[in-house]
């Protein structure tokens, strides 16, 4: 037999499988033990380990104390140039490569654990106004994502840290609501968009490495909230149509009680019955899931305003009384409410407080992320249920 | 694997060779199809596996002669798929396919004419099929799948070179008509396949795009059974989109143009335009249902017939699992608006017969009665709501008068027909 000469005639060179030219996106994390990792196969990312044991590299902290880029909740005594490594968490900054970053740099799984412990502790801080407490929040989380995200981690505790991380932005979108100031309304966008960036990585780390047929302890809920942020077809938060979603979820997810609730309340969603929606809503919904379907509480509060005003007979005024009961509002919310949609209320010759209707100065009201309490529901022990 | 001498080895590897290279030089189509199509486990190209497995150095053998070597990256790569093929290596298989596709559309380009678009349509059909093999192996050794993937790259770059405005322009210039974009759709409908079947459906959006945009493409020219595939894949997006009347178009020209031999796809078609139409208020006959096997539908038009919501949430939790894995659940879900537009002029209809004068006021304890009939508890607050709903949406004509909990409705056409429009909303 002869043997293959050397200085082929061919541009390849080919030899085994060192030379594929297939190349291995990794979008989604995987474990880095995936045999799939042929050693001699150069496109392949090798991830970083991380070592550094504190909330914030030890460079970066003695730079930014130097540069006087001290966050308050990080500054030692209140001092603007002095930190410790207590108090100082590593900020978020956009790496260009992952080439450029260093294992020093990067926090391995058990500090990140803490750091995130901690932060989460100042949400209840009393010292600051919450909007502070959130900007340092938010961009701390991001920081522990990225780190998260270079190290290619992925197992149980690391959902739980993306849950936890889902459920600060759910509790912020709540408190960002009793805020006021200029700057609240694009705070609440930027949160609202890493809600649904963390919402997708959570994802796809419930989906790797997954056995057949197993769901993790919070996945129905935090998968439920998918459905609740696209209820509304043509706003497209992270692109995909909602029937397309659905057919990539297994069978136990579609039965799961926190799917079903979802989808009862998008059935009544599109089918514009504002009645059970709200119902369904009162009786059902978690806290997280509440409050994600909170815009939609109000789109379809709404959208009844619409219909009542459009379809009742003119010489039978609506009881204002009646209208909260359906909406499940306080009177004087809904007087706010038609307010908001340019309609008049008046009160009638027996004293009560009703919508004339057929008025033709209706209008959608603006987008606003302030809500109306839904009677009917008690927000805040939802929240002790859930923690 | 059968027994193979190393000279009856060296022999099968020449005569292949000789026949690659000669289908090439005298652009037979035809006969490089046959050497290519490895699914279709085809006696001479399984023979020809097991003498290279035999054989083992055929790179030498291609080497050995100008005429083979001309061709010898696309050969080696091409025989390793083939080898690994043979033995059960299907992620090999794929891996070195793709080697060999990469190679293959290289070559392509370079030659004059279309004559090997029919040879490029096996490559991108091997391609898929290669590629879910593989991943099947993959799966079931626990790793995860991502071979399909991969093969979607894939041919998006062959989509890229056969929809190229320059190579299209240059073909223009010297032969009046550039008949490679023609496989353009071709390898269109394989993506779309690809990515239908992996669930990234939006990727198909830069690839429609890029045909219904760009005017290089006559669309009168493409092959008719490209065109019915093309308006399936498309329809069905159309139908996630929940775009009716679009969708509507789409699958209705698939399904007028579709061979009425073909009943697997006749019903393909069907299970898609069906719930399209049922939204739009056109409903099909028992008859269509049976002959194409369409059961499941059956009980979703009885209920709009006879506006039985009870029927409707049956056949939709009955079918579930089917209607959730298609993509057409939430569509048939939205029918429970129509089907109590149709319980309503039941309702109406009933009272006309007894009671003429006074038929046209619905009054909300009728309702209710009627709907508990039905097995559906709804309060006077929620009929209400409902009422109040189907008025909004011009599907019931009158109004609410809530102190008197009825509602009046118009003299004239109380219960509008869709008219193929969808539900106003």
């Amino acid at each position: 037999m002869n043997r293959r000469s050397r200085g082929s005639s061919s541009s390849s060179g080919s030899v085994g499988g060192a030379s594929d030219s297939c190349r291995r996106r990794s979008d989604v994390p995987r474990n880095r033990n995936n045999d799939n990792n042929k050693g001699g196969d150069s496109a392949d990312v090798s991830f970083i380990v991380g070592t550094c044991s504190s909330m914030c590299p030890e460079r970066e902290r003695v730079t930014r104390e130097r540069l006087r880029d001290l966050s308050v909740f990080e500054r030692l005594h209140g001092n603007p140039t002095k930190s410790s490594s207590d108090l100082a968490v590593k900020k978020f900054c956009r790496t260009l490569s992952a080439a450029d970053v260093q294992a020093s740099d990067v926090r391995p799984l058990p500090v990140l654990e803490e750091t995130l412990r901690y932060l989460l502790s100042l949400m209840d801080s009393r010292e600051h106004p919450f909007e502070v407490v959130h900007d340092f929040i938010f961009d701390r989380t991001r920081s522990v994502r990225q780190d998260l995200s270079i190290q290619n981690l992925a197992s149980e505790r690391v959902i739980h840290l993306y849950e936890e991380i889902v459920k600060f932005h759910v509790i912020s979108r709540q408190r960002l609501q009793s805020c006021s100031g200029a700057s609240i309304s694009s705070m609440h966008h930027l949160n609202m968009e890493q809600l649904a960036k963390t919402l997708t990585t959570l994802y796809n780390i419930y989906d790797v490495n997954r056995k057949p047929d197993y769901i993790y302890e919070n996945e129905a809920e935090f998968r439920s909230l998918y459905v609740l942020l696209h209820l509304n077809t043509s706003s497209g938060v992270m692109g995909e149509p909602l029937s397309l979603w659905f057919r990539k979820l297994t069978s136990n997810l579609i039965k799961s009680k926190e799917m079903c609730f979802v989808r009862k309340l998008l059935r009544s969603y599109r089918n514009g019955n504002y009645r059970s929606f709200l119902r369904t809503t009162a009786s059902e919904a978690t806290y997280l899931q509440y409050c994600i379907s909170e815009p939609h509480i109000r789109e379809m509060r709404s959208f009844a305003v619409e219909c009542i005003n459009n379809v009742c007979y003119k010489l039978q005024p609506y009881p204002l009384l009646r209208l909260s009961q359906n909406l499940m509002m306080k009177e004087l919310d809904v007087e706010s409410l038609c307010h908001e949609c340019g309609l008049e209320i008046r009160t009638d010759s027996d004293g009560c407080i009703v919508l004339p209707t057929k008025q033709t100065s209706f209008c959608r009201p603006k987008e606003g992320f302030k809500n109306y309490d839904l009677i009917g529901i008690e927000v805040e022990s939802l929240l002790c249920e859930d923690t | 694997m059968a027994y193979v001498s190393m000279g009856e080895a060296h022999r099968r590897i020449t005569e292949y060779l000789n026949r690659f290279c000669g289908a090439v030089s005298y652009q037979d189509s035809p006969m490089l199809c046959r050497l290519l199509s490895f699914s279709s486990n085809s006696p001479s190209l399984l023979s020809l596996a097991d003498a290279l497995n035999v054989f083992q150095d055929a790179s030498s053998l291609i080497r050995q002669s100008d005429k083979f070597s001309e061709y010898g990256e696309i050969l080696a790569h091409l025989f390793r798929s083939l080898q690994s093929y043979r033995v059960g290596n299907l992620v090999e298989a794929y891996l070195a396919f793709e080697n060999f596709a990469n190679a293959f559309v290289q070559e392509f380009r370079n030659w004059e004419s279309a004559w090997a678009l029919e040879a490029l349509y096996v490559v991108c059909y091997e391609i898929r099929i290669l590629a879910e093999k593989a991943d099947k192996e993959l799966t079931s050794n626990g790793k995860s799948p991502e071979k399909l993937k991969a093969a979607g790259s894939l041919l998006m770059k062959v989509f890229g070179v056969l929809a190229d405005p320059y190579l299209v322009f240059f073909f223009l210039k010297l032969y009046g008509k550039g008949p490679k974009r023609v496989g353009a759709l071709y390898v269109t409908c394989q993506l779309f396949k690809t990515y239908f079947k992996l669930g990234t459906v939006n990727l198909c959006r830069s690839v429609i795009r890029s045909i219904e945009t760009a005017r290089i493409f006559d669309y009168e020219e493409f092959p008719r059974r490209d065109k019915v595939t093309y308006m399936y894949y498309t329809g069905r997006l159309e139908v996630f989109n929940e775009n009716f009347p679009a969708a509507d178009t789409k699958l209705s020209y698939a399904l007028q143009h579709c061979n009425p031999k073909r009943e697997r796809n006749i019903r393909m078609i069907l299970k898609y335009l069906i719930p399209v139409k049922l939204s739009l208020g056109i409903i099909p006959k028992d008859e269509l249902l049976q002959k194409y096997n369409l059961h499941e539908y059956m009980n979703v038009v009885q209920a709009l017939r006879k506006g039985d919501l009870r029927l409707l949430r049956h056949a939709l939790q009955e079918h579930e699992d089917r209607f959730l894995r298609s993509g057409v659940y939430l569509v048939l879900e939205k029918l429970e608006l129509q089907v109590y537009q149709r319980l309503m002029k039941k309702i109406y209809i009933i009272q006309k017969l007894s009671d003429p004068a006074r038929a046209h006021q619905l009054k909300l304890e009728v309702i209710a009665k009627a709907l508990r009939w039905l097995e559906i508890d709804m309060d006077l607050d929620e009929v209400e709501c409902i009422m109040t709903i189907l008025i909004y949406k011009n599907l019931v004509k009158g109004y609410l008068a809530h102190k008197s909990k009825v509602v009046v409705l118009s003299k004239q056409d109380p219960f509008p027909k869709l008219n193929g429009k969808p539900v106003g909303s």
